[in-house]
């Protein structure tokens, strides 16, 4: 019994610990339930897509991807070429998916290839791939749009006569999706729409994980010699993965990007990656296995810890900024206790089987044992 | 690949393509400029009312006097307009308007709409008006402003004047 108790805490450890965080610091922040609430639907529809992004990578045994923020680019590409044509609501935003498209495929290949080469690192590959291509990204932006990319719309345009502005209104595709049904409950406003849109990805994830490729996924995830030696083809399955994975990404930041109403043009991109894979993290995923449930419960923690953080922190030390500093530690913070928690119970789950083999048997098998005695 | 493979993936990179001309098309933006100034054509003068309210898509109505502008965004070449007018006589009209898809910034005359004039006559191309830069000894003059050249207090610096 309290060898499964163990096994429970150590299971749900960064659930657990952010369970409790937020239920001290929600108190604290007097910030009143209805706002919460509201502020906790908008950010469900805002996030959710972009964490449902990391999920088949996972799958396919590639860690978490990093190089999300590959996709993140190509639709925040997407949506400055619809503001410059002045294309507004949903026909805006498709068209924006649409131009991502090509984009993300690309990138989510050439990430896919180059983590082939990386097998093993893939996230470190991813992390460093996304600061590199952050590089292009910029170049694109700033030095080839109003040059040699033709930019009609001047407000968009840096003074200089080229590269966009730090900042680019949506205002003709802001909150069309959130708005598309309106819903008020009890004074909160659903965003339907992406919450729909939400429910039809993750059917898909579902329904692609029974598809033949889905199960060549999982089995390349649990090892790759035996797939390839089952004549699964290993590293095109892992570049699939990577391509979807992207693609979600770029769909998923203009959804994200869609509610907010503006895109930083330089920044916006930079935290997604980290901020979606705290998320996920926080939900009680692990590198090697995450599910919807995983998706949903950490979108919920971790924006309610955003939430409340500055409030808890100006109201316990006088200083929002504490609270602003914790945010950033929390994200970091998280992927480093999941990383660390998940290489301990791999190193953990071989010394155990060793002992077996070693007709030892497991510290956990002996000590079940010695509970029923 | 396959000469099979190759026409599908050839009719999807086409549909994807009609998709997006399609989505151009209907999501286009236009700054719509209802204007109720008065306008001569085929020499006759149509004069708007005194007081109207003016709704565009079903949009919640705006009230607007006589040589008045006010401005609508909407996306897409078809949209309807219902002028109800509320001085004089009290009628309502609700017309359907096309705005060519290259056509950014329109004016929509409500004195046409009312007047029964040809459609064609009802949106015209706006054109912005140069913008006049300031000249240079105004912008001199607004450097020059006792909040810009004023010596800071010592006192606002606890006692020490800033270098």
């Amino acid at each position: 019994m309290s060898s499964r108790l163990r096994n429970f805490f150590i299971d749900n450890a960064v659930v657990i610990l952010f369970v409790v965080l937020i239920a001290i610091a929600i108190p604290v922040s007097g910030l009143p339930g209805t706002f919460l609430m509201q502020e906790i639907l908008t950010r469900l529809g805002r996030n959710t897509f972009l964490v449902i992004a990391l999920l088949l990578p996972i799958m396919a045994g590639m860690g978490l991807n990093f190089g999300m923020v590959l996709g993140a680019m190509a639709g925040q590409l997407g949506l400055i070429f619809i503001t410059d044509w002045n294309i507004v609501g949903i026909p805006g935003l498709l068209l924006a998916m649409i131009i991502s498209l090509p984009i993300s495929v690309f990138l989510g290949w050439l990430c896919g290839s180059i983590m082939n080469l990386a097998k093993g690192r893939e996230m470190v590959t991813g992390f460093i791939l996304a600061f590199f291509m952050n590089g292009l990204y910029m170049m694109v932006v700033l030095y080839a749009m109003g040059s040699l990319i033709p930019i009609m719309n001047p407000e968009l345009l840096l003074s200089r006569g080229y590269g966009i502005r730090n900042v680019v209104g949506l205002d003709g595709v802001r909150q069309s999706l959130d708005t598309l049904i309106p819903l008020k409950i009890a004074g909160l406003n659903i965003p339907v729409f992406s919450f729909l849109i939400i429910a039809a990805v993750s059917y898909f994830i579902i329904w692609f994980r029974k598809t033949k490729i889905g199960q060549d996924m999982r089995a390349a995830g649990q090892d790759r010699a035996v797939s390839g030696a089952a004549g699964i083809p290993v590293e095109q399955t892992r570049i699939l993965a990577i391509i979807i994975s992207t693609v979600l990404a770029g769909i998923g930041q203009i959804i994200f990007l869609q509610n907010l109403g503006t895109i930083n043009t330089t920044s916006s991109h930079e935290q997604i990656g980290m901020f979606s894979i705290a998320a996920l993290l926080i939900g009680g995923a692990s590198v090697t296995k995450a599910s919807i449930p995983n998706v949903i419960v950490g979108v919920i923690l971790f924006h309610l810890l955003f939430l409340v953080s500055p409030m808890a922190g100006k109201n316990l030390i006088g200083s929002g900024m504490l609270g602003e500093y914790f945010r950033q530690f929390v994200s970091y913070g998280v992927i480093a206790l999941a990383l660390v928690l998940y290489e301990w119970k791999r190193v953990t789950q071989e010394n155990d089987s060793r002992a077996t083999l070693r007709g030892g048997g497991a510290p956990a098998a002996k000590e079940a044992k010695g509970g029923a005695a | 690949m396959t000469s099979r493979s190759l026409f599908q993936r050839s009719c999807v990179l086409l549909g994807f393509i009609a998709l997006s001309i399609y989505l151009f098309y209907i999501g286009k933006g236009h700054s719509l400029l209802i204007d109720t100034n008065a306008v001569t054509i085929d020499g006759k003068e149509l004069r708007s009312p005194e007081t109207i309210e003016v709704s565009i898509d079903g949009k919640p109505a705006e009230s607007m006097g006589r040589a008045e502008r006010i401005l609508v965004l909407v996306g897409g070449p078809k949209h309807s307009i219902t002028i109800e007018v509320i001085s004089g006589d009290d009628r309502k009209v609700e017309k359907q308007f096309t705005i060519p898809t290259f056509m950014d910034s329109a004016i929509v005359s409500v004195p046409a709409i009312l007047g029964d004039a040809p459609s064609e006559s009802w949106i015209t191309t706006f054109t912005a008006p140069p913008v006049e830069e300031a000249p240079a000894e105004q912008m001199q003059h607004e450097q020059d402003t006792p909040e810009a050249t004023a010596p800071v207090s010592p006192d606002a610096t606890g006692g020490q004047p800033k270098p």
